[in-house]
């Protein structure tokens, strides 16, 4: 027997089909602008290895208005990202459970604990990264 | 109170043999507050237009027959209700991502296929034969499957999952949920045989985490968990196999 006719319809703009699409393209997209900042950095690095002139330079376009500018985006960029990224964190966890924790840990409580690890990290980045500077 | 109102229900119409693409027509069908927008499509071919054509058959969520679009949303139509879009219009679609037959009805056969490939059911150990005996599970041992087992291949999550519509040969979410129900299981000794399909690049690693499945999921079976914690599986067992001796997975 052939097969019946079907029809199948497309994919045209999906992600204006349900707003969770488009939330979770934000989500993905702001990993561009971690990219993109990463690659920034490494600019730094390459300008560090050719010479002072060149790191000088770079360091110009580092504290330009404009930059602060930027980089109160990206600051919030990388924030969004982060807190999505905890957010579905759980869901990638496989339950550990412990003798006090027989069930393991509810998606709260792993968000909660990858929330404060990750506010830890971060200060002690950013106070070693304020001394190296004075 | 059985006060009888009127809502206009705009149906996506395809023939095959006759329609050269789908188009939308609209029925003005009048409803009491208990009716389903599974019984206002009941209405539709008992009273307006016979050729009208969807698939149902328990009327209590239970069976995953009636699954399609309600104003985009996949839905049980069985499970929703006409009363909560009225004034408005409704429109009614076939399930999103799936090649359409005719009307309300898709083609599952690409499910089906990736239903079979996961190997849904209990392979237990050769040398783990309790003969006439019950295999017995702690409450534990129970609670690790339990969300999982509760699907009823409604398709609801490939209709949310737009990675499954970009790329038709992802395995998709009700496939690995039930693949993950059987691994999680304590009498299945069956991982071994579902390995290939959770490392293909079109298995686990066809999701991105858009993470609808779990929302639309009647039965709150959350694929989206079961997908992303077998990427773990996967990566464990990737690096795992330099370890072990040759020949042996």
């Amino acid at each position: 027997m052939n097969p019946p006719r079907t029809y199948t319809r497309g994919m045209q703009r999906w992600w204006l089909r349900r707003p969770s699409y488009q939330f979770y393209l934000l989500r993905e997209g702001t990993s561009v602008v971690i990219a993109l900042y990463g690659v920034f950095l490494l600019m730094g690095m390459a300008a560090l290895a050719v010479g002072p002139g060149a790191f000088e330079a770079w360091r110009a376009v580092l504290f330009s208005p404009l930059s602060w500018l930027l980089h109160l985006v990206v600051l919030a960029a990388f924030t969004f990202h982060a807190w999505t990224w905890f957010k579905v964190l759980p869901l990638t966890v496989p339950p550990f459970k412990t003798r006090r924790f027989p069930r393991g840990f509810s998606d709260a409580t792993l968000n909660r604990m990858a929330l404060w690890a990750w506010g830890v990290v971060s200060l002690v980045i950013l106070v070693a990264a304020l001394r190296g500077l004075q | 109170m059985t006060q009888t109102r009127t809502i206009i229900i705009e149906c996506l119409r395809f023939h095959p043999e006759t329609d050269e693409a789908p188009y939308y027509q609209s029925y003005e069908v009048p409803f009491t507050a208990e009716m389903s927008v599974l019984e206002g499509l009941q209405y539709i071919k008992d009273h307006l237009d016979g050729t009208l054509t969807f698939r149902w058959s328990c009327r209590m969520a239970i069976c995953g027959s009636c699954g399609c679009m309600v104003n985009n949303e996949p839905v049980l139509s069985c499970q929703t209700f006409l009363r909560d879009y009225h004034p408005s219009r409704i429109r009614v679609e076939p399930l999103a991502h799936f090649p359409i037959l005719r009307d309300l009805t898709i083609d599952q056969t690409d499910f089906l296929a990736k239903l079979e490939s996961v190997h849904p059911y209990l392979i237990p150990s050769a040398d783990d034969d309790p003969g006439d005996q019950p295999r017995n599970q702690t409450p534990d041992q129970i609670q690790d499957y339990l969300g999982y087992a509760q699907c009823i291949n409604c398709l609801l999550c490939y209709a949310a999952c737009p990675q499954y519509g970009l790329n038709e040969a992802f395995t998709g979410p009700a496939a690995l949920a039930l693949l993950h129900r059987y691994n999680a299981d304590s009498r299945d000794a069956g991982k071994a045989q579902r390995m290939d399909v959770i490392n293909a690049e079109e298995g686990v690693w066809g999701c991105t985490l858009v993470g609808e499945c779990s929302e639309v999921c009647p039965k709150h079976v959350d694929p989206a968990r079961a997908i992303n914690q077998n990427k773990i599986v996967s990566t464990q067992d990737y690096f795992l196999r330099f370890l072990k001796p040759r020949g042996r997975r």
